[in-house]
C-alpha cells in the first residue's frame, strides 16, 4: 500500500454554501479549520441561487413566538420544536452578523432592513436584497471568509467521512485530477447542501447531489424524515432542458398571481384565504393538480403574473427574475410567466441536537443536509435564516472539540481505494444510471405518492444502485461517485416515503385515507440508519 | 429536438501542446443553452470533457465560456448550430475550464468596523449596480491592460468603488485602487459589454474611483497638465498651428442639391492635430449633399477629464458646447471623433440629436465611389463599437471602396488617459495592434477615430487613413478614371 498524504486540521468543514461558509468562520478562531469546497467557493451550493429572503424577527410588532408558530404550522408539526425555538430566537443575531460583514440587504424608508411577505407566515418578515438574497448573502460570506485564517481547499470533491475510534474523524475526496485526498480533523461539518438533483426536475445547483445523505448514512448516522420533500410550486418550464429553475416565491410575495391555462385564478379553490401565498405544499399540489387535471398551459404548467405590477417595482425587486426571462424571450413586465412545481428541498436529513451534534461522535451538521427545522415542509425564507443559525452552532460546537491525536485508519482508506478502483472495471455508463434515476424519482416519488409507485421506485433505485459503473478515466471517478450517492440519497427518500403511511406536510400519500390531521397524527418522524429504520410513534418509546 | 453540431475546444495539458477544435453532434431540446449542448456532449459522446457549471441559472459565475469568440454564460445563452465554443481567454486548465482562482483572490474584500449598521437607503441604492457581480471573470478576459501591465482588473476596480461607499468598511481603498492599476484602465469598455450582469464598470466604478482619486491628489501629472489646458485654452491639446476651426467657414453648403444638414462638433484631435482628415470628411459630406455648420465657440468635450476623473470643469465645457449649437438652431449635431461622440452621447444631456459621421453617411445611398485595389483592415475604435454601439456602417462604407480583412476589435491603448498618463503601457498595447494588423495581410489600416489613427502610426509601418480620407480617395479615383474615359 503506498503512503497517504493526510491533511491534518482541528475542524474540516464539507461544503462551501452559506452553511458551509458560516461553520468555518465560527470554527477558525479555535484551532485549524478547513473548508473543502466541490466547486470554486461561494459558487456551488444552492445559497448563492437563493432569490427570495432571510426570515428573521426584527420589529417590534412580529414576535420570536409567532416566527416559531408560523413555522411549525408550516412544517405540518413535525419539526424538533427545540431546533425551531433555535432558529426563530437567533435569525436576528445572524442578519446582524451579515450586516456586520458587509451585507447590503434592501431597506425601508424609515433606514430598516426591509421585509416582504413570504408564503405561510402572518408578518412580513422575509428579508432581501432584491431577488438575489442567497447572492448577497454568499458573496458577504465569502468575503469574510478571506478575512480568517480558514484554509480554503477548492474542488475537491468529498467522497466519504473517515472513522476512528468510534468517533468520526475527517474525510476522504476526490480532487479535479481524480487524486485521493484525505482529511484528518477532531471534528466534521457536513454542510454539504441538499438533494433534489435525484429528480428529474429540480431548482438545485449541480452540487445538489445528496453527497452528504450518502456520506452521513455510510458512516453509520440517523437520518430523519427523508420523505418530505419539498417541490417548490413555481419552477421554469421551458427551456424543456432548464427545466425546474427556480422562480423565486418573492415573485408572489411582490403580489404576483397564478392563473390555470383557462385564465382563472386557481387558488381560490385551494386556499381562499391565503391563496397565492399559501405554504409551497399546498401551492404545489394545487399546480400539479390543475395541471393532472388538463387545466394547465400548453407546455403543463400554469401562468404566474406580475404584469399588473408597475415596470419599476418589477425591475427594482425581481430583476433577476426579469433578467432570466428576457434571456428566455419572456418579458415578465408585458407577459407571464410559465411555471410548474419543482423539487426543491429535502426538510429531512442527518438528525441532529439544537448544537448540530449528530448521533456520530465528531460529526456536526447544518443546513439542508441536517433534518428536523422544517418538518414536513420548509418556509420560504427559513432556509436561508437555517444556514445561519445552524452554521455558526456547527462551527462553534465543532470549534469547542477536544483536540486529540487522529490516526487515520489505513483499512479504511483501502476499501475507499478498492471501491474506487472497480470503478474502473464498471461497465455502466453514470450519466445513464443518472438518467434513470432521476426519471423514476420523478415519476414516482413526486408530489403524488402511493405504496405501488414507491415500492416500483425503491426497485428501481435497488437495481441502479446494484449496478457496476464504468470511470474511463480518473477524472470521471467523482462523477461516478456522485451517481452512486444520488443512488443512496435516493433510497433513502424512498424508503422513509415507504415508513410513513400518513400524508403529512409534502408527503402525500393518495393511497391512505386518515382520520387524523397534522397536530392530531400519530407519528413522529421517520428515521433510518444502517442498523435500523421505522417511524416514530406518539406516545411510544422508540 | 433538434440538432446541433458545436466545435468545441479540447486541451489536455499532459498530452496537447496547444489547444484544437472538435467537432461535435449532439440533440438537444428546443431553446437549449449552450451548456446543455456541452451536457448532451459529456453525456452521449464523450464524459472527459472538463467544463465548470453549477447553478444553471446565470447566478454563480462558473460556466462562462467563449461562444463565437464573445464571452457568455454557457447556461443563459442559447445554442447556436455551427457554435464554437472556447475557454475564456484566460489560462487553460483543461478544456473549458480555466484557473479563476488566482483572479477571484485578488478582489478586495471589506475590512469590517465591526458595527452591524443598516446603511442608508441612498448608499445600498448606490452600491447595488455593483453588487451583481458573479465573478464569472469574463471582463478580466477581456481587458487589454491586463495583458501588458500591472493591474487587478475590471472586478477588483468595481469592488473597490463598492467598498469606498461602504461605511463599514475601514481600508483606503482610493490609495489601494491606485496602487492596483487605476490609472492603467484604457476606458475600452469591453469588460462592461463583455458582463452579463451589464454592470458598467469604466463608468460607474474607474471614472468614479479617479474622481475620488483626484480629490486626494492622485491624479497623474500628466492628465493634471491636459486639465490645466483645457481650462485655459478650452482645448485638450495645444495649438501649434491654425486649427481647423480658424480655416473654415461656418457655414458649408454642399456642393450638389442639399440632403441635409448637421452642426459638426469638431473636437480638439481633428481641429488641432489631424485636421486634414475633417477637411477630407467635409468634401465626402459636400459631394453627399450634407450641409455642414461649423459654431466657432465650440470647445473640448470633456472627455479628457470624465476619463481621468477630473470633472470640476466639466459643466462649463457642456454648457459652452451645448450653447455653441442650441443658439444656431442645429438640431443634429455630428461628430468624427470616437471619443468626442461617445462623450456627447452618453456623458452629457443634449436637446439635439448626436450622430456619429459613419451614421450620418449611411443614412441614405452614398455617391459611389470607385473601388481601389486595396487590402484594408478596420481598427473598432472602442468609443465607436462599445461606446456608440457602431460596427456595420463602417464596414458598410470601407466596403464600397477597399477589401477589407478583419481584425478582432481590442483597444489600441490610446484611451482612458493611458497614452499620456502610462506610455509603456499604450506602447505594449500598440505593438499588440501592429502585429495583428501585419499578421492581417492589410495594406493599409482605416479607423475612425484621431486618437487610434495617431497612435496606430506609431506602431505600424502600414498607413493608416480615417474613413473619410479613404472613401474621398475612392472619390478622387472614381473622378479621374471619368477624366480619363
Amino acid at each position: 500500500m503506498r503512503s497517504f498524504d493526510v491533511s491534518d486540521c482541528h475542524v474540516l468543514v464539507i461544503g462551501s454554501g452559506g452553511a458551509g461558509v458560516r461553520a468555518a468562520i465560527e470554527a477558525s478562531p479555535h484551532g485549524e479549520t478547513v473548508l473543502l469546497s466541490k466547486t470554486l467557493t461561494g459558487k456551488g451550493g444552492c445559497t448563492t441561487m437563493a432569490e427570495g429572503g432571510y426570515n428573521a424577527v426584527l420589529r417590534a410588532q412580529d414576535s420570536s413566538t409567532c416566527h416559531f408558530e408560523d413555522t411549525m404550522k408550516g412544517g405540518a408539526f413535525l419539526n424538533d420544536p427545540a431546533l425551531v425555538s433555535a432558529l426563530v430566537d437567533e435569525a436576528p443575531a445572524r442578519v446582524s452578523d451579515l450586516l456586520r460583514w458587509g451585507a447590503v440587504f434592501d431597506v425601508n424608508d424609515s433606514a430598516e432592513v426591509a421585509q416582504r411577505p413570504f408564503g405561510g407566515q402572518r408578518f412580513p418578515r422575509t428579508c432581501y436584497a432584491g431577488d438575489r438574497t442567497g447572492h448577497e448573502m454568499i458573496r458577504t460570506l465569502t468575503e469574510h471568509l478571506a478575512t480568517t485564517n480558514v484554509n480554503v481547499v477548492e474542488e475537491v470533491a468529498a467522497i466519504s467521512l473517515l472513522s476512528g475510534n468510534g468517533r468520526v474523524c475527517g474525510a476522504a475526496g476526490l480532487d479535479q485530477k481524480g487524486e485521493l485526498r484525505l482529511f484528518s480533523a477532531d471534528a466534521t461539518v457536513l454542510a454539504t447542501g441538499g438533494g433534489t438533483r435525484v429528480y428529474d426536475v429540480s431548482t438545485n445547483s449541480s452540487s445538489g447531489t445528496g453527497d452528504g445523505y450518502a456520506m452521513a448514512y455510510e458512516a453509520g448516522a440517523t437520518l430523519i424524515d427523508m420523505e418530505q420533500v419539498q417541490f417548490h410550486p413555481t419552477g421554469a418550464v421551458y427551456p424543456y432542458d432548464a427545466r425546474g429553475r427556480l422562480v423565486t416565491e418573492a415573485v408572489r410575495g411582490e403580489g404576483g398571481v397564478l392563473r390555470n391555462g383557462a385564465g382563472e385564478r386557481f387558488m381560490a379553490r385551494y386556499d381562499p384565504d391565503r391563496m397565492e401565498l399559501s405554504t409551497r405544499d399546498v401551492v404545489a399540489r394545487a399546480i400539479a393538480t390543475e395541471v393532472q387535471e388538463g387545466r394547465g398551459t400548453p407546455r403543463g404548467g400554469v401562468w404566474l403574473d406580475v404584469t399588473h405590477l408597475p415596470p419599476e417595482v418589477i425591475e427594482a425587486r425581481l430583476p433577476v427574475m426579469l433578467e432570466q426571462f428576457l434571456k428566455f424571450g419572456v418579458d415578465i413586465r408585458s407577459e407571464p410567466m410559465e411555471v410548474a412545481p419543482t423539487a426543491h428541498h429535502l426538510m429531512g436529513g442527518v438528525q441532529i441536537s439544537p448544537s448540530a451534534a449528530t448521533c456520530l461522535p465528531g460529526l456536526f451538521a447544518c443546513g439542508e443536509v441536517a433534518g428536523g427545522v422544517h418538518g414536513a415542509n420548509r418556509l420560504g425564507g427559513n432556509a436561508l435564516a437555517d444556514t445561519q443559525v445552524f452554521g455558526r452552532r456547527a462551527g462553534d460546537s465543532a470549534g469547542r472539540s477536544e483536540k486529540r491525536v487522529v490516526q487515520i485508519d489505513r483499512a479504511q482508506v483501502e476499501v475507499i481505494e478498492t471501491r474506487l478502483n472497480r470503478l474502473y472495471e464498471g461497465e455502466c455508463d453514470p450519466a445513464n444510471v443518472r438518467r434513470t434515476l432521476q426519471q423514476a424519482m420523478w415519476h414516482n416519488v413526486g408530489i403524488f405518492r402511493t405504496e405501488e409507485g414507491l415500492k416500483l421506485a425503491l426497485a428501481e433505485v435497488c437495481s441502479l444502485s446494484n449496478l457496476q459503473l464504468k470511470a474511463r478515466t480518473a477524472l470521471q471517478l467523482a462523477e461516478c461517485r456522485t451517481v452512486q450517492n444520488m443512488c443512496t440519497t435516493a433510497s433513502l427518500i424512498v424508503r422513509a416515503a415507504l415508513l410513513r403511511p400518513e400524508s403529512r406536510g409534502a408527503h402525500v400519500r393518495r393511497d391512505i385515507t386518515q382520520n387524523w390531521d397534522a397536530t392530531s397524527s400519530p407519528y413522529g418522524h421517520t428515521f433510518i440508519s444502517t442498523a435500523r429504520e421505522g417511524i416514530d410513534v406518539r406516545g411510544s418509546a422508540t | 429536438m433538434k440538432t446541433i453540431i458545436a466545435k468545441v475546444s479540447r486541451f489536455d495539458p499532459g498530452r496537447d501542446e496547444a489547444p484544437h477544435l472538435h467537432d461535435y453532434t449532439v440533440e438537444v431540446y428546443e431553446g437549449a443553452r449552450v451548456l446543455h449542448v456541452l451536457h448532451a456532449i459529456h453525456d452521449t459522446i464523450d464524459p472527459s470533457i472538463s467544463y465548470r457549471y453549477c447553478c444553471g441559472s446565470g447566478q454563480c459565475g462558473s460556466c462562462a465560456v467563449r461562444v463565437d469568440g464573445e464571452p457568455v454564460l454557457a447556461c443563459m445563452e442559447e445554442a447556436r448550430d455551427g457554435m464554437t465554443v472556447q475557454p475564456l481567454d484566460l489560462p487553460v486548465v483543461r478544456d473549458l475550464t480555466t484557473d479563476l482562482a488566482p483572479t477571484l483572490r485578488s478582489v478586495p474584500f471589506l475590512a469590517p468596523r465591526g458595527d452591524a449598521i443598516v446603511l442608508p437607503c441612498e448608499v445600498v441604492e448606490e452600491i447595488k449596480p455593483l453588487r451583481s457581480c458573479i465573478e464569472c471573470l469574463a471582463c478580466v478576459s477581456v481587458c487589454p491592460a491586463m495583458k501588458v501591465t500591472s493591474f487587478t482588473g475590471p472586478t477588483a476596480m468595481r469592488q473597490e468603488m463598492r467598498l469606498t461607499l461602504d461605511p463599514r468598511d475601514t481600508r483606503d481603498r482610493i490609495e489601494e485602487a491606485v496602487a492596483a492599476g487605476l490609472f492603467t484602465c484604457t476606458s475600452c469598455q469591453a469588460c462592461w459589454k463583455a458582463c452579463p450582469k451589464e454592470i458598467a464598470i469604466p463608468g460607474k466604478a474607474i471614472e468614479r474611483l479617479r474622481a475620488y482619486a483626484s480629490t486626494r491628489g492622485f491624479t497623474l501629472p500628466r492628465h493634471r497638465e491636459v486639465a490645466a489646458l483645457i481650462r485655459e485654452t478650452g482645448r485638450s491639446v495645444t495649438r501649434t498651428a491654425p486649427g481647423f476651426l480658424e480655416e473654415v467657414p461656418i457655414d458649408n453648403p454642399p456642393k450638389i442639391r442639399e440632403r441635409g444638414v448637421v452642426g459638426f462638433f469638431v473636437g480638439c484631435m481633428y481641429n488641432l492635430r489631424l485636421p486634414a482628415a475633417a477637411r477630407d470628411a467635409m468634401e465626402v459630406l459636400s459631394r453627399n449633399g450634407i450641409r455642414v455648420v461649423i459654431p466657432p465657440t465650440q470647445v473640448c468635450c470633456g472627455s479628457p477629464l470624465i476619463r481621468t476623473g477630473q470633472t470640476e470643469f466639466l459643466a462649463t465645457l457642456k454648457e459652452r458646447n451645448i450653447d455653441a449649437f442650441v443658439t444656431r438652431g442645429i438640431s443634429r449635431v455630428m461628430t468624427m471623433c470616437a471619443g468626442c461622440g461617445t462623450t456627447l452621447k452618453n456623458d452629457y444631456s443634449t436637446p439635439f440629436e448626436v450622430l456619429d459621421i459613419n451614421e450620418v453617411l449611411t443614412e441614405h445611398d452614398i455617391e459611389p465611389p470607385a473601388h481601389l485595389f486595396l487590402r484594408v483592415t478596420y481598427h473598432d475604435p472602442c468609443h465607436l463599437l462599445r461606446g456608440q454601439g457602431i460596427r456595420n456602417q463602417p464596414r458598410a462604407l470601407i466596403t464600397q471602396v477597399a477589401d477589407l480583412v478583419e481584425i478582432p476589435a481590442i483597444c489600441c491603448g490610446s484611451g482612458g488617459g493611458v497614452k499620456s498618463g502610462n506610455p509603456d503601457e499604450a506602447a505594449a498595447l500598440g505593438s499588440r495592434r501592429g502585429e495583428a494588423i501585419a499578421a492581417s495581410g492589410a495594406e493599409a489600416v482605416i479607423s475612425s477615430c484621431p486618437f487610434c489613427e495617431f497612435h496606430i502610426s506609431g506602431h505600424t509601418d502600414r498607413p493608416v487613413e480615417n474613413i473619410a480620407s479613404l472613401l474621398l480617395k475612392g472619390y478622387r479615383t472614381a473622378d479621374e478614371r471619368k477624366g480619363g474615359r
